[in-house]
């Protein structure tokens, strides 16, 4: 997951009332061992963009799905000639309903660099120590992965009966890397919908909390995220020598559009998710702030609840489209007056809102029309959020409901962005599932050290099994 | 009696150019000119060294002796040489003036210019080469000045030197004053010193307009305006912003209008400037230099931006740069601010004045160094000043002679700094279309030879030639 911005003010939420049943640190079931096999084979196949194989790690899980029984023809090994360590992989478990429609499990398989030399462990040799598993992508996004292919696997060697097909796709590309990258997902959306096309898909990019006594706060839904897009701002000037200055000035301009955009706030918006997420959210803060959030939800336009509940940038973020710059440019010469001067405008986008709509705005505010924005880099599609439908997330908070008894679950949606862009854009709606908690320090996601719990990982491996088994069985919604 | 008799002379040969008898000397000043405008001096390909050789050489053809000429190389730049040449006066008291002019001249592509750069071509009554007047005019008319008077046997009452120099245009590899500066001061010891940056203005009419006697430069000085930030992810902006801040700044400073400064040169300028110029802008200009709080005034001289920027101090943002990803919040974002400052303000006031206009944006500002040390301009008044005028009276008869400060810069500031008063003498009247630094540069062979004579008087003059 490119970022993992959830409101960290929760942190501070009442927590101590929450209790969560401690799963049993020691006596490992078999089917655990046999799932830390596949889960250690995965850390340990380096897929960083750099150095890495995703086509190997898709080779790997091919292999052990076909050994639980998947025939030839149910699984698809993937990859483009020009990114050939970039492969990925797509399987599928028929259901029994020929009219029924699959869920999709998306992982990518992918990971952030890491250099041996910066972490205390090998980063690709999965190391068990003090109740946590070491590795890069321990956590992001391996633990998906690994629960995704072994309940395939479980599900298949027990030759399960499902209603709905289930399909599993595997990718690389997801993190980026320093050169031309390969998103599979991206890539199978646009090339072979077919193969992946669901009723919907799970994903990551929901963020359970942990607080620092290892305490589970609450539980996250991902319904929808925020879209990226970068505008270009720029004025020009006929410039001149800096020893007679003009009236006018590139450098001037820019700086007085750049003021007036930084002091404008975009509308309060809200979706099914983050109304959800607000109204939850304002009963665990509670006092002026909750009070004010309620208010908000009630009402977008109530000003003074926004200035209360903004106060906090995540949720800031989270109410309405941001942007913001990031990167300035300007003049050739320190003794010339400057011909160009132009900045990057980073904007993450409400789920939703048209680019135009967004431009629109920028130049209102920027207030001169001799200034330029334009939209640059990826054209981000902007699909509106997956809807928030009682099968999705109805049975999500059911069975969290046995699993993490007295964990409040949360939908959201998130300021940064996952494959699931791409999904949501493609008619596929896309939730980061739950299941999945961070500790305070972020457990080294992106950074030094990865580590993730193991009663944490085996708790949302039994949380996901019953999960997907129930959304596979589920019948249609009207 | 003299000074009718002279400026009716003077007259007489200005209205009838195209009969006039060759000037004394015309000829071998012809040849010294064209030999040194083929003499490529450019940085990329050209020779100074060789350039000042052959002027050398022409001195000593002239009856110098080789004492008195030295041809300069700096250390490891042997293409980067010049030549001064000393012609001593027979009364100490009276000191050593300088006659400075630059040997090098900006690139020229033959490809892109009508005809060849460095073959000096005369056509329709104008010289066209590159340095035909940037600055080879006034390098051949000094030397050809000092040639003329040691092959006459005058005898200087002051010391004549006679520097010709490399680097004042690029200065990538050397600025031979600077060098001389720092290296060998003595060399260069001089009571006044005579540059470019005066010259003269032609109206569309093709008779003079005004000659300009420049007395000092401002001075360039660059601040740096930085602001920082913690940043963070772009998904989530912080209320406080590196970019925004700094944007504030440059708002703040853009709109920083620094007090109106007056010294005897400007005053002197806008005295002149005023007289000549018709209409609203001429009386505004006389008002204020009466009151130079008359803010009316000012806002009427001000709007066009030659006189706003000799009026004051400037400072104008030149280059900004900021942020270190496309998709994180900025840690750091700064501003190069470019200040020209009126000699008499000090890095320091210029420097409390722009921190004051900033305000309360979270930003730093902090001189660039190399901090100038603070010029103050040459005396207007005294001799040089007198002289120049006077003589002109006789060349030019009816034409003002304007004192300016140069907003920009000459190698003048170097001079100015170490001690040494420099001017830019009058006398070269341009029409607008030399194109210096440009395509084809030119200059009227009529108005060189002019200024020839004008400046050859000048040199007469100062250095008490009979």
């Amino acid at each position: 997951m490119k970022a993992f911005l959830l409101a960290a003010a929760l942190l501070a939420a009442p927590a101590a009332t929450l209790s969560i049943a401690a799963p049993a640190a020691a006596g490992e079931r078999p089917d655990q061992a046999s799932f830390k096999a596949l889960y250690k084979e995965l850390i340990e196949t380096n897929t960083a963009f750099s150095n890495g194989s995703c086509t190997l790690a898709s080779e790997r899980m091919a292999a052990r799905l076909k050994a639980a029984g998947f025939k030839d023809g149910d699984i698809r090994l993937f990859s483009v000639p020009s990114h050939p360590r970039e492969g990925g992989l797509v399987a599928i478990l028929p259901g029994t309903d020929p009219k029924a429609r699959a869920i999709l499990l998306l992982s990518h398989l992918d990971v952030v660099e890491a250099k041996r030399a910066d972490w205390t462990r090998d980063p690709f040799v999965m190391v068990e120590e003090d109740g946590y598993f070491y590795g890069r992508g321990a956590s992001d996004d391996k633990a998906h992965a690994a629960i995704f292919t072994d309940t395939m696997v479980r599900l298949k060697a027990a030759a399960t009966k499902l209603r709905r097909p289930l399909k599993l796709a595997l990718t690389c590309g997801e993190e980026g890397g320093n050169g031309d990258v390969f998103n599979g997902a991206e890539w199978l959306v646009k090339e072979h919908k077919d193969w992946i096309d669901a009723e919907f898909a799970l994903n990551e990019g929901s963020v359970g909390i942990r607080n620092k006594d290892g305490k589970p706060v609450s539980l996250g839904m991902q319904a929808g995220e925020k879209v990226y897009q970068d505008f270009r701002i720029e004025a020009t000037n006929p410039g001149g020598h800096s020893s007679r200055p003009r009236p006018d000035n590139a450098v001037y301009a820019l700086a007085a559009a750049l003021v007036r955009i930084g002091n404008y706030e975009f509308p309060v918006q809200f979706s099914d998710t983050t109304r959800a997420y607000f109204t939850q959210t304002a009963a665990l803060t509670g006092g002026d702030a909750g009070a004010a959030m309620l208010r908000l939800v009630a009402n977008p336009q109530d000003s003074e609840a926004n200035a209360i509940v903004s106060r906090d940038p995540t949720y800031h973020s989270m109410l309405r489209t941001t942007c913001v710059a990031t990167m300035l440019d300007g003049g050739h010469a320190p003794n010339a007056l400057a011909q160009r001067a132009g900045a990057n405008i980073n904007c993450r986008m409400f789920p939703g809102d048209p680019i135009e709509n967004v431009r629109t705005q920028l130049v209102a505010a920027a207030g001169d029309p001799a200034i330029t924005i334009v939209p640059t880099g990826e054209i981000s599609p902007t699909p509106p959020p997956p809807p928030l439908t009682p099968l999705v997330y109805g049975t999500a908070k059911k069975l969290a409901e046995k699993h993490f008894p007295g964990v409040p679950m949360l939908p959201a949606m998130t300021t940064g962005a996952t494959d699931g862009r791409f999904l949501n854009a493609g008619g596929i709606p896309t939730y980061g599932v739950p299941g999945r908690f961070s500790d305070p320090d972020g457990n080294g996601v992106h950074g030094l050290n990865e580590r993730k719990s193991v009663a944490g990982l085996y708790a949302e491996r039994d949380y996901l099994f019953d999960l997907i088994t129930a959304y596979a069985n589920a019948k249609d919604a009207k | 009696m003299r000074h009718i008799l002279v400026a009716a002379v003077a007259a007489a040969s200005l209205a009838i150019p195209v009969l006039a008898a060759e000037r004394p000397g015309e000829a071998a000043f012809r040849t010294l000119y064209k030999e040194l405008v083929e003499t490529n001096t450019t940085h990329s390909t050209g020779d100074c060294t060789l350039a000042a050789t052959r002027m050398a050489a022409r001195l000593k053809a002239a009856g110098f002796a080789d004492s008195d000429l030295n041809v300069f190389v700096p250390e490891n730049l042997p293409l980067d040489g010049g030549l001064i040449a000393t012609f001593a006066g027979s009364d100490p008291k009276l000191g050593t003036m300088m006659l400075l002019a630059h040997l090098d001249v900006v690139e020229a592509k033959r490809e892109d210019w009508t005809r060849d750069p460095f073959t000096l071509i005369e056509e329709d009554g104008w010289f066209y080469a590159r340095g035909a007047a940037d600055d080879k005019s006034q390098a051949a008319i000094w030397t050809d000045a000092l040639a003329r008077l040691k092959a006459a046997g005058a005898k200087p009452k002051r010391t004549i030197k006679l520097l010709l120099s490399c680097g004042e245009e690029s200065g990538a590899r050397i600025n031979n004053v600077r060098w001389l500066i720092d290296k060998h001061p003595d060399w260069i010891k001089a009571d006044f010193a005579l540059n470019e940056g005066g010259g003269g203005s032609l109206k569309p009419d093709g008779t003079p307009l005004a000659l300009v006697f420049q007395a000092g430069e401002k001075v360039s000085q660059n601040f740096k305006v930085e602001a920082i930030n913690p940043g963070g992810h772009s998904s989530v902006p912080r209320p406080d912003n590196a970019i925004y801040a700094l944007s504030t700044a440059m708002n703040r400073i853009g709109g920083y209008e620094f007090p109106i400064r007056m010294s005897e040169i400007t005053r002197a300028s806008f005295t002149a400037l005023g007289k000549m110029t018709p209409g609203p802008m001429g009386d505004a200009m006389l008002k204020l230099v009466a009151d130079p709080t008359d803010k009316a005034a000012d806002a009427i001289v001000s709007k066009d931006p030659r006189f706003h920027s000799l009026l004051r101090t400037t400072c104008v943002a030149t280059q900004i740069e900021g942020g270190h990803a496309i998709n994180a919040l900025p840690q750091r974002a700064f501003a190069n601010i470019n200040c020209r400052m009126f000699p008499t303000d000090t890095p320091a006031d210029v420097g409390a004045q722009l921190k004051a206009a900033i305000g309360d944006a979270p930003v730093s500002i902090v001189a660039v160094p190399p901090v100038n040390p603070v010029n103050a301009p040459p005396p207007l008044a005294g001799q040089v000043y007198e002289k120049a005028a006077a003589l002109a009276k006789q060349h030019f008869p009816g034409v003002p002679i304007i004192p300016s400060m140069s907003t920009g810069a000459t190698d003048a500031r170097f001079l100015i700094a170490a001690g040494i008063p420099t001017y830019g003498v009058p006398g070269l009247l341009s029409d607008g279309s030399t194109n210096a630094h440009g395509l084809n540069e030119r200059i009227s062979v009529k108005w060189l030879l002019t200024g020839r004579d004008y400046l050859f008087d000048l040199v007469k003059a100062y250095a008490g030639v009979k």
